[in-house]
């Protein structure tokens, strides 16, 4: 029973690196309507900025974070104005985009590679204690993982139900064209929106690399999979939906390593994924949602 | 030395031969019907695999494990990593190729891949693992007696002879109504449908033919290099097998060569001629790889079609004399 | 008396809330060339996609050709030669407008991976004939000196004529037309309409989805009027002008959709 409790306590902490990457891949999605394959080393890109700060500069961890975090918006932001948004503005096969996102991927990964080699790399973070909250059995890392998603959970929420910006994206991702006539500034937005998703990823990044101690340049391509599988769950372009597959997928992984051997955990992912897709390909959420 | 020249052109071929089958494999899953199988590789790797375990025999080395050693023969063993291939490609398919959107599929198959390639690393007793296959027992190594250096000049007709086949196949595809069909799918799936296609069986089949494809190159590989491990199929191998596919020029034959050549010989073999920085090993890897990333986005941009575009065919034409407007050579692009 | 051809027994098809087919009965049959008309948002497009196989029949009854086709999937339906156009021409971009015909001709030649390695001779005598006949389609449409042309590069109101020609080839009995007359020019409408009625005349049914009142008058008969999801009337225009609820339902009824 203990250990049924200690997974469901890890799932929460998975379940928050997911909403971080998950909520930042959907709403970028809701804006440009292409999924973008080279997320996961925009995870990695951010994970590595946090090491630099973190251990090249001597910052603690949680300011390289969020330093590294914000300072994501500088290559999100050529990626996407310069790379992807001209593809994505022409007419004609749209198939194009998808590749030209694995495309970025590869040269993402490969410029990281270059930079920082190869080699597994750590954090500077000294000794983590666990501590008892309840029947969980958690470090105080993971606690900080877990409290600064709900924050951002807290934040986007009331981004999106607060301000104008938040209105003008839930609007261009119900009707992009409807959204431009009524005046919305539908370019400025997406930009917006792309260095919102840049610098989740970028937490996401650094909260995955600390929770898995030693990552290399591949951490976030070997994740992106289950970041697919939240966002389908919760409906690919749902910021809520993503939230709630985050949680799921969070805690039904880390759950499913107490019954399989914890090395295919992931994969269990996976199995999630493709059931949504083969029932309900619109996701989840779409049952609860308008209709 | 002419030998060592010989010895590394004959090589070179050898790789050319193979990474032809593996981009006309995805032009006709990608080229014709459309689908962006981004697991590609994997299938490679399967091929590789399976061949790899019909050819060995059970190991008898501490600390090397893998499944079956059937200890067949060539071409046995080359048509088991093919039909493991094409059944994995099947199984998959059939559940991923339904009526999902492009990028629903996308990310499956990208799933696919993650998942098969962290079960075989972390696996000791699958296929040995992160070390991966080796002393694979090359094709007719034994009966022939030759000196290891000279081998790739006997396995240069092997893979030649599976290329001239599997060229001929994907020739008469790409000329047939079947292959017409693939490519109306790739256009409009729906509207393919509204004239009576059956389209989901259309993709899978084309899915799981370029699955063959890729087995065959695998099990080609594993032939030639005795040896197959995990870092051979990092996903970033089926990135640079769409390149040379776009840059080439996808939808045809000669266009799925062209990029063979120009991509894998060309670039690959010519980056990697670079003088290597002591400090840094990976750095050439990674030029290498930033450079043909930057090169698709190019050409996607440019010409999207390629060097060779798809051809616009002609049906039972003869070639009027000039003066007739309905002869007009075809355009290019 | 014979069975209608296609027969829509209390169609209803919503979603996201919106009942855009609710309970729509009419029927169609062999041989006319039956107008549909109704003011926008009275389900019109949608009704053509369920009987189509394009939307999922969520209850009622669809019947054609003798059979009841609810929950056929769209290649099911045109296989037994029901062939439908789009709103927006769909014509298949990449491939030339031969090939766009061709592809059309389902059933009449070997589309097979088997067929393509080992029959190479068969399907060649089978795409000669095909071939004979796309050019003799398009030559009457007008398009033949286009035809190795990719599609994508015929102007609007030849990939109008496109589709019209790339339907007929699938040699349809039952030919549902979308709005084929939107926003085409005088001339090439008279054209269509001379087609329309010669492939008529030669054994195709249609029911045609129209807004412009005039073409439906000069062509269709019968007219059925849809509005709010169900079909309100049917009959001859000079019958539905004379009737107060038809003329309501397209004047009256609150805001325009």
């Amino acid at each position: 029973m203990e250990l049924f409790f200690n997974s469901i306590g890890f799932g929460l902490v998975t379940a928050s690196i997911l909403a971080l990457a998950a909520v930042g891949l959907t709403l970028q999605f809701g804006m440009t309507n292409y999924v973008n394959f080279a997320y996961g080393d925009f995870m990695t890109l951010g994970a590595y900025l946090t090491w630099t700060l973190n251990v090249r500069l001597g910052w603690p961890f949680w300011p390289a974070l969020l330093v590294g975090a914000l300072l994501m918006a500088i290559p999100v932001l050529l990626i996407s104005r310069f790379v992807l948004e001209p593809f994505a503005k022409r007419s004609g096969p749209t198939f194009h985009i998808l590749i030209v996102t694995f495309a970025v991927s590869l040269i993402l990964s490969n410029l990281i590679l270059a930079i920082w080699g190869g080699d597994f790399q750590n954090f500077n973070v000294g000794e983590d204690a666990p501590v008892n909250i309840g029947p969980f059995l958690l470090s105080i890392q993971q606690l900080g993982i877990i409290g600064l998603a709900a924050v951002c959970m807290v934040a986007i929420h009331l981004l999106l139900t607060r301000t104008k910006l938040g209105k003008a994206m839930r609007a261009i991702s119900d009707d992009k064209n409807l959204a431009a006539v009524t005046g919305i500034p539908t370019q400025r937005v997406t930009t917006i929106v792309w260095v919102l998703s840049g610098m989740l990823a970028g937490l996401a990044g650094g909260v995955l690399a600390l929770n898995v101690s030693s990552f290399d340049p591949n951490v976030g391509v070997t994740f992106l999979f289950v970041i697919f599988a939240a966002v389908v769950f919760g409906g690919i372009g749902r910021p809520y939906g993503a939230m709630v597959g985050a949680l799921v997928i969070g805690l039904v992984v880390e759950v499913s390593a107490v019954f399989i051997p914890s090395a295919y955990k992931l994969d269990v992912a996976f199995l999630v994924l493709v059931g949504v897709l083969l029932v309900r390909p619109d996701g989840i959420m779409s049952l609860l949602a308008r209709g | 030395m002419p030998h060592d020249l010989n010895y590394y052109l004959a090589t070179l071929a050898v790789y050319f031969l193979i990474y032809c089958v593996l981009t006309l494999g995805l032009n006709i899953t990608f080229g014709m019907a459309g689908i962006f199988d981004f697991s590609y590789i994997t299938f490679m790797a399967i091929g590789a695999y399976f061949a790899g375990v019909a050819v060995l025999p059970p190991s008898n080395v501490p600390g090397l494990q893998w499944i079956l050693g059937l200890n067949l023969g060539f071409p046995i063993d080359l048509l088991i990593g093919a039909l493991a291939a094409g059944v994995f490609g099947l199984l998959i398919g059939l559940v991923a190729i339904r009526r999902i959107r492009s990028d629903y599929l996308a990310m499956v198959l990208v799933a696919v891949w993650t998942i098969t390639w962290s079960v075989t690393s972390t696996t000791i007793g699958l296929f040995n693992g992160q070390q991966g296959l080796i002393g694979v027992p090359q094709p007719f190594e034994a009966q022939l007696g030759v000196n290891p250096n000279d081998y790739v000049f006997v396995f240069i007709p092997i893979a030649a002879a599976a290329l001239a086949i599997l060229f001929a196949v994907a020739y008469c595809v790409e000329r047939s109504p079947f292959g017409r069909a693939l490519r109306a799918t790739r256009e409009d799936q729906d509207v393919a449908a509204a004239f009576g296609k059956r389209t989901v069986r259309l993709r899978l089949t084309a899915m799981v033919i370029g699955c063959v494809y890729a087995g065959v190159a695998g099990a080609l590989t594993i032939e030639f290099l005795s040896a197959m491990s995990p870092n051979a199929w990092a996903i970033i191998e089926t990135v640079i097998i769409f390149s040379a596919l776009i840059v080439g020029g996808r939808g045809n034959v000669f266009g799925a060569v062209l990029g063979a050549l120009l991509v894998r010989i060309l670039i690959i073999e010519g980056t990697g001629l670079l003088p290597t920085l002591p400090d840094h090993p990976e750095l050439i890897g990674a030029t290498r790889n930033i450079l043909i990333g930057l090169l698709v986005i190019v050409v996607l941009y440019f010409r999207p079609q390629g060097v060779i575009p798809e051809r616009r065919r002609r049906y039972f034409e003869s070639r009027k004399p000039a003066a007739d407007p309905s002869s007009e050579v075809t355009k290019g692009g | 008396m014979a069975e209608p051809l296609l027969s829509v027994t209390d169609v209803v098809h919503a979603y996201g809330g919106v009942q855009a087919v609710n309970g729509c009965t009419f029927e169609v049959p062999e041989g006319v060339i039956c107008g549909l008309i109704g003011p926008n948002g009275a389900g019109k497009t949608t009704l053509v996609d369920v009987v189509a196989g394009a939307l999922h029949l969520q209850r009622g009854s669809v019947r054609y050709a003798g059979a009841d086709v609810g929950g056929w999937p769209p290649d099911r339906l045109a296989r037994a030669g029901l062939i439908r156009t789009f709103q927006l021409s769909r014509e298949f971009r990449q491939l030339t407008v031969l090939e766009n015909l061709l592809v059309a001709a389902t059933g009449r030649i070997d589309e097979s991976l088997v067929g393509a390695l080992f029959r190479r001779r068969q399907i060649a005598v089978a795409e000669r004939a095909l071939v004979k006949e796309a050019r003799g389609l398009l030559e009457i449409f007008g398009l033949d000196a286009l035809r190795n042309d990719p599609a994508e590069t015929l102007s609007g109101g030849q990939k109008r004529l496109l589709e019209l020609a790339r339907a007929v080839m699938a040699h349809p009995r039952l030919l549902l037309l979308d709005e084929p007359m939107a926003g085409i020019n005088p001339a090439l409408m008279g054209l269509l309409e001379a087609h329309i009625r010669r492939l008529n005349s030669e054994g195709i049914t249609f029911l045609m989805v129209e807004h412009n009142l005039g073409v439906v008058d000069r062509m269709c008969e019968p007219v059925v009027v849809m509005a709010e999801g169900k079909a309100l009337a049917v009959g001859s225009m000079a019958d539905h002008r004379a009737s107060d609820a038809v003329v309501t339902a397209y004047l009256g009824r609150g805001r325009p959709a």
